[in-house]
């Protein structure tokens, strides 16, 4: 802030305009096209990482069976599921990247409450349901599996939200 | 066709998911860059930008031990930072409007939703290449000029930008609550 407590301006040096010129070998719509080819490309890598991904969030779960406390357990879901959102649309799983979103909302909205039985019957149902829409390669929307399996899973939310 | 030429810009990757890290930097080469270099967290990125003088970075938000929000404000304000008028793309599955704000606050100059694409990360880009913003200081703050716009402004843009933000967010879909979309978070950056 200037003297007169202002805010103060400043220009910085602008060194990405200094280096980025426009060539005819240079970004366009081909070069774009080509990149989400490259990203799709990567598919089988994807099923790859989802598959750890999905083996830690098992081992996750059968720890919920067990009669320490949820809390912790829960947290370390949402840091897992988190990732599985943002990953799953760039590979053509978006159905990946919605539940994963719900299953995070829903942890979200828990807070810092102990999870009851009933929270821990909507975490295992969402992850069941990452696990069957890569076990079916349920790619793109999933069609009317998809559709039917969002709908299963806002039904489990809601009733679980109603009963409360 | 002739396009943007990225070659001779200098990328910093800072993710703590190596598989992450390993998609930007796929999208990055397939655009033309030479130079990525990856950082797992906000701690390794500072080092790495000590030696490593990046001209854009990439970074995630939720790490350890130091998370991308810590991470731009060091840069920003730290007494030893190497560049604090870096240019920074948060790169985050936190889309909630708070998050945007917090972000906007600390420092960044775009912020690009999870799941990404090559097409929306070079958008980004093209934003930093074709708006280069002003710094500002004042009070707190320390970072790009918040008000992107290059209009004669009269008080009112940045709570126009908000309303529809806040707009968009509550006509969103019950399971898109909660987050914003690419669109309306670059409404309430003011792009």
């Amino acid at each position: 802030m200037s003297a007169d407590g202002k805010p103060q301006f400043i220009q910085p040096p602008n060194h990405v305009k200094d280096k980025v010129s426009v060539t005819s070998n240079g970004i366009d719509f081909d070069t774009l096209e080509k990149a989400e080819q490259l990203i799709a490309g990567m598919q089988d890598s994807y099923l790859e990482w989802v598959d750890e991904d999905l083996r830690k969030l098992q081992a996750l779960e059968a720890q919920l069976d067990g009669a320490g406390p949820r809390l912790q357990v829960f947290k370390d879901i949402y840091s897992i599921s988190h990732d599985v959102k943002g990953q799953g649309g760039s590979f053509d799983y978006p159905l990946m990247t919605v539940i994963g979103n719900h299953l995070c909302r829903y942890i979200e909205r828990l807070g810092d409450v102990e999870p009851s039985d009933k929270n821990v019957g909507v975490v295992k149902v969402h992850i069941s349901a990452l696990r069957l829409v890569i076990a079916q390669r349920m790619s793109g929307d999933g069609g009317k599996m998809g559709d039917n399996l969002i709908r299963g899973l806002e039904a489990a939310i809601n009733k679980t939200t109603a009963a409360k | 066709m002739s396009g943007y030429n990225l070659e001779r810009l200098n990328f910093l990757v800072v993710d703590d998911n190596k598989h992450m890290r390993a998609l930007v930097k796929t999208i990055l080469h397939a655009l033309g860059s030479k130079n990525v270099h990856e950082a797992a967290d906000g701690a390794d990125a500072f080092k790495e930008l000590r030696h490593f003088p990046a001209d854009i970075i990439i970074c995630d938000w939720n790490m350890s031990p130091l998370d991308g929000l810590d991470f731009v404000r060091l840069v920003r304000t730290g007494k030893d930072s190497p560049n604090p008028f870096v240019p920074i793309v948060m790169l985050t599955g936190h889309t909630e409007m708070h998050r945007v704000i917090e972000a906007r606050d600390a420092g960044v100059h775009e912020f690009l939703a999870k799941p990404i694409s090559a097409k929306g990360l070079y958008s980004r880009l093209r934003s930093i290449i074709e708006k280069p913003r002003p710094f500002v200081r004042a009070g707190m703050y320390f970072g790009p000029d918040r008000r992107r716009r290059q209009i004669d402004w009269k008080g009112t843009e940045r709570r126009k930008a908000m309303i529809e933000a806040k707009r968009a967010a509550a006509e969103a879909p019950p399971e898109e609550a909660g987050g914003l979309s690419q669109a309306e978070v670059e409404a309430l950056l003011g792009g």
